[in-house]
Formats: structure tokens, C-alpha cells, sequence
């Protein structure tokens, strides 16, 4: 691989210009990626156009030095900036220009500490920065390139190289910073878009053309689990989104810090960035009309976009339902536990509804839980006997064809959400479900309330009991000495898997040895150790 | 002249089953780091699938060239004038574009038709059997390649992975990603719908990955061909067998090992039962 020592601006403006065609041919997946109510309803093509101003800037450069070019590049960008996203990335050149100032070419630490600019600059402009979103991107990202540099390497390809690689990483890990896009199961867009751009230099600077003509970016995926539905972040409420509103001032003497601070109590998602004489605005808001007309008052007012974001998300709910995989049938369990809610999420069950043992939901709570779903056809995993009944009324109350497969228990929830079959409708699906119910035996391990007799059992009050498939068999010292009296009773030759969800009180430790005692006894058996988090049972057990 | 059918070896034809059936398999490309081979032809299986675990990188693959048509097309325009040329799905690969630009190099000297199989391993290898038993059986171009085309809709693949890690990181996971990211550790099966991955149902072990597949095979009343294949796990296959020869005539069954390209995607451990269910009337 050949060493780059130093990057004149020739190649500066030849890079990102060869990264915009490379973004152009993902910028509709990246659109795919958003998730409202994160601003910006096409953060891949507002992205595009924002770099096509830039590049149309750069090749009208006064000069060809790097920090002309880089310069230009800033210029355009603020010029032509659209959408939250294009804001943020107009930072990211006049943090890069003015890194670059002064500059004919530029070296690996020029690269470096100007990348480190733009991160700073890209902060600044936004008046609630969010982690998680591009912004992290271009900090990881910039914090490598200064790594790279302080450990002596000189080389421009592989210090971009390991700042691409940074970026990528950082747009893989922002679901776990941001719960919005952990619920979609999809990376943040616009930190997507950043690092293409980036990724689309870097195959310039390494000579791969012709790949980049024949490829086209990848989308990352996260292997993050999903933790609550897609359907709940997108929700049904009818809250007003207002106005997305953007436009460009100009004029004399500005001072965007000021602005922005006579505009942050007018809405959401502020940016304002610019120098003295232009000043680029964006902001959600229940009135444009006022703050357009305060803006007029400042200098002249240009490229005014005002969007209505209520028709925005009703396109989005659109196009999400085209996207779904299974739009046809969505599931609705209902579970306690952060663990065990976390289980059914990533499973696939579209809404989740809080509730179980001693917490029954009401209808309507699982009623607004099917209506959230994308789909007409909503099949209801009540996990509980208690809870079946209220399940079963949902189907009088809406338009949407509802089934319930009574399953209740969490194992029995748990079987026949895998049970799903992507193949099949509805009806099928139901009964596919219905008939893994059988497939599963459920122990449930609780304290006694009080001191009782039942079943031929002596029980004290607050001594662990044992539950199988919903009968009170077992009592013992420990909970352990109850899984055990429990295991005994069933015929374990014939069962493979077994899952152990433990609850909210027990010890970090005891799980895994309750585990390990059970793998010693039955080597054959493959087991499962999971947090359920759920209340009263200390430990529920799927044995499949 | 005879039609001589072509097909890469993404169909997971084997050269003892290609040079039996007169099939012509044109080789994909795996690569690791800098080392390029030809798919099956300079990487046997075994040696792909230690790589494949062992390696710190993954390999990746590309598609054969226009030029790797041309030849085969130019050799084979010697002993015939009609080529029917059966690829891997072209929302998979680009190994139908190789296919088509190859074709019109040598328009003229000889008639080539194209069939994208929207499928691949044994869904597009049953559909290579299928035509070049029609082709023994005496039937021209056109009559082979409307066979052929007929028999894309009539194919049915199911796929047990491991993980999905291989198919998410190559970009091929299509719809099936919604099987991604379960908290369970769960065993995803797929199967392959207009050309593209897409999700089945998930299943916690092997025995209930063979009650899955063997209900959805005793659906079909009448099944033309079937086939049994495996990447590194043989007694799965075999277990797979075993238990649909109550169906269908064990003997009957065609086994193959997973190409190292479809590996290279897929990942090892999987499993794959491909049916071409019998035209009915």
C-alpha cells in the first residue's frame, strides 16, 4: 500500500467529491434509516444535496490550496445546507477549513487536529447536543485520527483509514446511546451518512475507483437487541410535531450565538450556525410565521423551507408499514420485568404491556397496545390466567381482527413467539402459536404470603414455593431446593433447553450456580441464564 | 446438437454430479486478504470452512467475470449451438450481469438463453437436475428454458444457520434481519422469497429445526426433487435424512456440501432442505 505524506487541496476537493457519489448511492437507505421523531425526514438525501453545494463550492475555489478549497467546501455547505443533518455537516467543513487555514496541503496531523476542529465546531451550532447521533460519530471518529497522529503515524491513508474504521464503530454503537434508534433496531442515519462520507475519501485516496463505481455502501447493523418496540417509539398519541423550519439570513454584523438564544425558547431541535454575514436557521416550531418575521427584521431572509412534520410522520408511518417485514400479523405480550420485556422485544413482539401477577392490566391498556401496532391483525399473548379475560374483551372494542392465544405462563409467551412463522397468516399463525403452548413446562418460584395449607403442603409464611404450569406442588428451604423437588417431577430425558429468568431480588451469583447445578445433573440439556427482572418470582423456568 | 446447460457453483453442484449430468460450472471467486480463489475449484470445502472459523478476517467473494462467461461460452460453441446458462439469484450476486454482458460478445455463433434462478445452493441446483434431465430426455432450447423458468416458482429452500452474524455482515440478510438481535439464543430459519433472504421462524434446537422442516415437507403431496445439504456438519444432514425418507425415497435424496462463496455468507453449521415440488395436472 503506498504512503501519503502530505494531500494538496487538488486531491482535498477530488476526495469529497468522489465521497459524494458515493454517498448518492446510499442515500436512500440512509433515508430508510430515520426515525421520527428525530429530526429530518430524509437525512440521506438532505445530506447528498447539502454535499453537492459543497462540491459545487469547492470547484469554485479562488485557489487550489488545501485551505482554499477546504473553505470554499464551508462556504458551500453553509450555502446549500438542508435538513438537521446538512446543518451539523456544513460544521464539520468550517471546522475543517479552519484546521486547515493557511494551508497549501495537508499532512496526517494537519488532517487530525482539523477533524478535531470540526468536531468542536459541529458541537457548538447545536443548542441540545444528543449523543448518539453524528455528532458522536465525528468526535470518535476525530478522536482516532488524533490518536493515530500522537503515535507517530505520518501516513494520510492509514490514519483516514483508522478514522473510518472509528466512525463505523461509533455509528454501530449508537443505539446503545440513544434509546430512539435501539427501539427502530436501526443505527443513527445521519452518523451513517458522516461515515460514508468519510468511507467514500478514503477509497479515493486509495486508488479504489473502479470498486466504487461497482459497489455501493453498507448500510452498518447494529447486533444490538432491540429493547421496546418499534410501534411504541413510534406511537399513536396525537402530539402536534409543528413546523420544521429552515432558512438562510444575510446581512451584516450577526452574532449567531445571540440568535440562538433569542430563538431557543421558540421550539425544538434548534441548530444556528454562520459568521457575521449569513446565518443558516433550523428549528421545529408550532409558528413559523414568527419567527420568520422576527428573522426579517435582522437582514434579508432566503431559502425558507417551512415542512409540516404531522404529514411528515403520517408518510413515515407509511413507509414503515411498507418496510415491515411481517406488516400482515404483529404480536402483543404482555410482561413485567425489564429483562423479560427486553426478551419478548427481541423476539419480535410489537408492543409490550406492563403487567403480570398481582399488576393485572386493564383492557384498555392492552387495547391502546394493539391499536399502536402497524398492523390489522394483532394476536394478544396475555402470559397469565388472570389476564386472559381482560385480553379477550380487546376484540369487541376495535376495528382490527384480534386473537388471543391464551398462553400463562412467560414460558408459554415466550414458545409461542418463537413458534411465529413469517410464512404463514394469520389464522395459522394463531394456531401454530396456540399449539407450541403445549411444547413448554413453566416453573415459577414465589414466597409464600402466609402461612397455609395446600395440596398436602405444610407452608409458612415467606418460605419459597414452587409453581408448576400454575399449580402450587412444591415448598423447600431455598429456591433452589424448590427447582429441584420441581425438576424431579418431570421427565427430563426428553427436554433439550432450558431457561432460567430470574427475578428482580435475587443475587447476581445465585443464577449461574442454580445453572450449574442443573448442567450437572443433565449434561444434555442446554442452559440458558437469563435476567428477567420481573417482580414477585424469584425464578421463572422454561423447560422445552 | 445437444443444449449445453451452464450454472456457477453457487448451485452447489459438485464436479462428480456436474460431469454425470453434462453440466458446465463456472466458478465464483472467495478471497482472503490477498489470496483469490476460484470457488470450489482452488478451495476445497474442508479447506474453506477451517479457514472460515479460524481466520481473524472474513473472506469475501466476487462474482465471475464476463470474461470467465465468454470462455465457457466460446468452448462450449464448439460442440453446440444452444447454451441455457442457470444463475444464482441476481438480487445475491452479480453473477447474472457476468452472464448476460458474456452473452452478447458471442451473439451470432450461437444461441445462449439466461435464467435467473432467484435462488441459490440446491434451490438453483435442483433447477439445473431438473433441465438437464429434460435435456437428456431429448427437449431443444426454448422447451429447457421455458422448464426452467417454470421451475423457479416451484422451488422451496429452507435453511437452519447457526448465526446470522455471516449473512448481516455481507450485506445479504434482507428481510431476515428481523431475526437478528434475539436475546435467546435462538436458531434462526430461513428460506428465500422473490430472489432474497427472508425469515421462516426460529427454533432452539436441531430436533426442532427437523419437526419444522418435516412438517413443512409433508405439505407438498407430490415432489419432484429434493436435496439435502450441509456446510460443515454432515450428521445434522444426515439426521435430516433420515427423518424425511419417510416421505420421500432416501436414496432419491441429492447431497451436497454448501460452496465455499454461499459459506463465506452463511457461515458454517447450516443446514439446508431444497424441494422442487412437482408441476401440477
Amino acid at each position: 500500500m503506498s504512503h501519503i505524506d502530505t494531500v494538496a487541496g487538488q486531491d482535498l476537493r477530488e476526495m469529497f467529491s468522489a465521497a459524494t457519489s458515493w454517498l448518492e448511492k446510499s442515500s436512500a437507505d440512509i433515508d430508510a434509516l430515520n426515525v421520527f421523531p428525530v429530526p429530518d425526514g430524509d437525512t440521506g438525501t438532505n445530506m447528498l444535496l447539502t454535499m453537492r453545494s459543497t462540491m459545487e463550492e469547492a470547484y469554485r475555489a479562488p485557489d487550489h490550496s488545501a485551505s482554499g478549497v477546504a473553505y470554499a467546501m464551508a462556504r458551500g455547505a453553509l450555502m446549500g445546507a438542508r435538513g438537521n443533518s446538512g446543518v451539523i455537516l456544513s460544521q464539520v467543513w468550517r471546522g475543517l477549513a479552519q484546521g486547515l487555514e493557511g494551508k497549501e496541503s495537508f499532512t496526517a496531523a494537519d488532517l487530525a487536529s482539523a477533524l478535531q476542529k470540526s468536531a468542536s465546531i459541529a458541537y457548538k451550532g447545536v443548542s441540545n447536543p444528543v449523543e448518539g447521533t453524528m455528532l458522536t460519530v465525528m468526535k470518535d471518529a476525530a478522536a482516532e485520527a488524533q490518536a493515530q497522529v500522537a503515535g507517530d503515524n505520518d501516513d494520510v491513508i492509514s490514519v483516514l483509514e483508522a478514522t473510518v474504521n472509528a466512525a463505523r464503530d461509533s455509528v454501530a454503537n449508537t443505539p446503545s446511546l440513544l434509546k430512539v434508534l435501539r427501539e427502530a433496531g436501526v443505527v443513527d442515519a445521519g452518523g451513517q451518512g458522516l461515515y460514508t462520507i468519510f468511507e467514500g475519501a478514503l477509497r479515493f485516496l486509495k486508488g479504489e475507483m473502479e470498486l466504487m463505481r461497482l459497489r455501493k455502501p453498507q448500510i452498518i447493523v447494529s447486533e444490538l437487541p432491540h429493547t421496546t418496540p418499534l410501534t411504541q417509539a413510534a406511537g399513536i398519541d396525537e402530539v402536534p410535531y409543528g413546523y420544521c423550519t429552515e432558512f438562510m439570513l444575510k446581512g451584516e454584523k450577526f452574532e449567531p450565538d445571540n440568535i440562538k438564544k433569542r430563538l431557543a425558547r421558540k421550539g425544538e431541535s434548534l441548530i444556528v450556525v454562520g459568521d457575521d454575514t449569513a446565518v443558516r436557521v433550523h428549528i421545529h416550531t408550532l409558528d413559523p410565521g414568527n419567527i420568520i418575521h422576527w428573522a426579517t427584521g435582522l437582514g434579508t431572509v432566503h431559502q425558507v423551507s417551512i415542512r409540516n412534520m404531522d404529514e411528515q410522520h403520517r408518510d413515515f408511518m407509511e413507509m414503515q408499514k411498507e418496510r415491515m417485514p411481517t406488516a400482515d400479523t404483529a404480536v402483543v405480550a404482555v410482561v413485567s420485568g425489564d429483562g423479560l420485556n427486553d426478551v419478548f422485544v427481541s423476539l419480535g413482539a410489537a408492543a409490550v404491556v406492563h403487567g403480570g401477577q398481582t399488576m393485572n392490566p386493564s383492557t384498555k391498556d392492552i387495547l391502546q397496545a394493539v391499536e399502536s401496532t402497524f398492523s390489522d391483525k394483532v394476536i394478544i399473548l396475555p402470559n397469565n390466567k388472570n389476564i386472559v379475560l381482560a385480553a379477550n374483551q380487546v376484540q369487541s372494542l376495535t376495528q382490527k381482527t384480534v386473537m388471543v392465544v391464551p398462553s400463562t405462563t412467560i414460558p408459554q409467551g415466550v414458545v409461542a413467539l418463537l413458534a411465529f412463522d413469517y410464512e404463514a397468516d394469520f389464522q395459522t399463525n394463531a394456531k401454530i402459536m396456540e399449539k407450541a403452548l403445549s411444547s413448554v413446562r413453566s416453573i415459577e418460584i414465589t414466597r409464600s404470603v402466609r402461612s397455609t395449607k395446600v395440596n398436602g403442603l405444610k407452608i409458612k409464611r415467606k418460605q419459597p414455593i414452587g409453581l408448576l404450569d400454575g399449580d402450587l406442588v412444591a415448598v423447600g428451604d431455598s429456591d433452589f431446593d424448590v427447582i429441584n423437588k420441581l425438576l424431579s417431577r418431570l421427565n427430563l430425558k426428553e427436554a433439550e433447553v432450558v431457561t432460567i429468568y430470574y427475578g428482580e431480588d435475587v443475587e447476581e451469583s445465585e443464577p449461574e450456580q442454580i445453572g450449574a447445578g442443573i448442567r450437572e445433573q443433565h449434561p444434555q440439556m442446554q442452559i440458558e441464564v437469563i435476567r428477567g427482572g420481573q417482580p414477585h418470582y424469584s425464578y421463572i423456568i422454561s423447560i422445552e | 446438437m445437444t443444449v449445453k446447460i451452464v450454472t456457477d457453483t453457487l448451485s452447489d453442484i459438485t464436479s462428480d454430479l456436474a460431469g454425470e449430468l453434462g453440466v458446465t460450472v463456472v466458478p465464483l471467486y472467495v478471497r482472503f486478504g490477498e489470496e483469490v480463489y476460484r470457488d470450489r475449484v482452488e478451495i476445497s470445502t474442508e479447506e474453506f470452512y477451517r479457514r472460515l472459523v479460524s481466520a481473524d478476517t472474513l473472506p469475501s467473494t466476487t462474482q465471475p467475470t464476463p470474461n470467465d462467461f465468454v470462455d465457457v461460452y466460446n468452448n462450449l460453441a464448439k460442440g453446440t449451438d444452444e447454451i441455457l446458462v442457470i444463475v444464482v439469484s441476481s438480487k445475491l450476486s452479480g453473477t447474472y450481469q457476468s452472464a448476460m454482458q458474456a452473452k452478447d460478445t458471442v451473439a451470432g455463433k450461437c444461441r445462449i438463453e439466461i435464467v435467473d434462478s432467484l435462488s441459490v445452493a440446491m434451490g438453483q441446483g435442483l433447477i439445473v437436475i431438473a433441465a438437464a434431465n429434460a435435456v437428456k430426455d431429448g427437449a431443444n432450447l426454448d422447451k429447457v428454458t421455458d422448464l426452467a423458468r417454470r421451475a423457479v416458482s416451484r422451488i422451496h429452500l429452507i435453511a437452519y444457520f447457526d448465526t446470522l452474524k455471516y449473512l448481516a455482515k455481507g450485506g445479504r440478510i434482507g428481510k431476515a434481519s428481523n431475526l437478528l438481535g434475539s436475546m435467546l439464543s435462538v436458531k434462526p430459519m430461513l428460506t428465500i422469497r422473490d430472489g432474497e433472504m427472508a425469515p421462516l421462524t426460529r427454533v432452539r434446537s436441531f430436533n426442532a429445526c427437523i419437526d419444522y422442516i418435516y412438517n413443512f415437507v409433508s405439505g407438498f403431496s407430490n415432489i419432484e426433487l429434493m436435496a439435502v445439504e450441509h456446510g460443515t456438519t454432515p450428521d445434522d444432514a444426515d439426521r435430516l435424512v433420515e427423518r424425511l425418507g419417510s416421505i420421500y425415497p432416501k436414496e432419491r435424496i441429492y447431497r451436497s456440501v454448501i460452496s465455499p462463496v454461499v459459506g463465506t455468507h452463511a457461515g458454517p453449521n447450516v443446514s439446508a432442505v431444497t424441494i422442487l415440488e412437482a408441476e401440477k395436472g
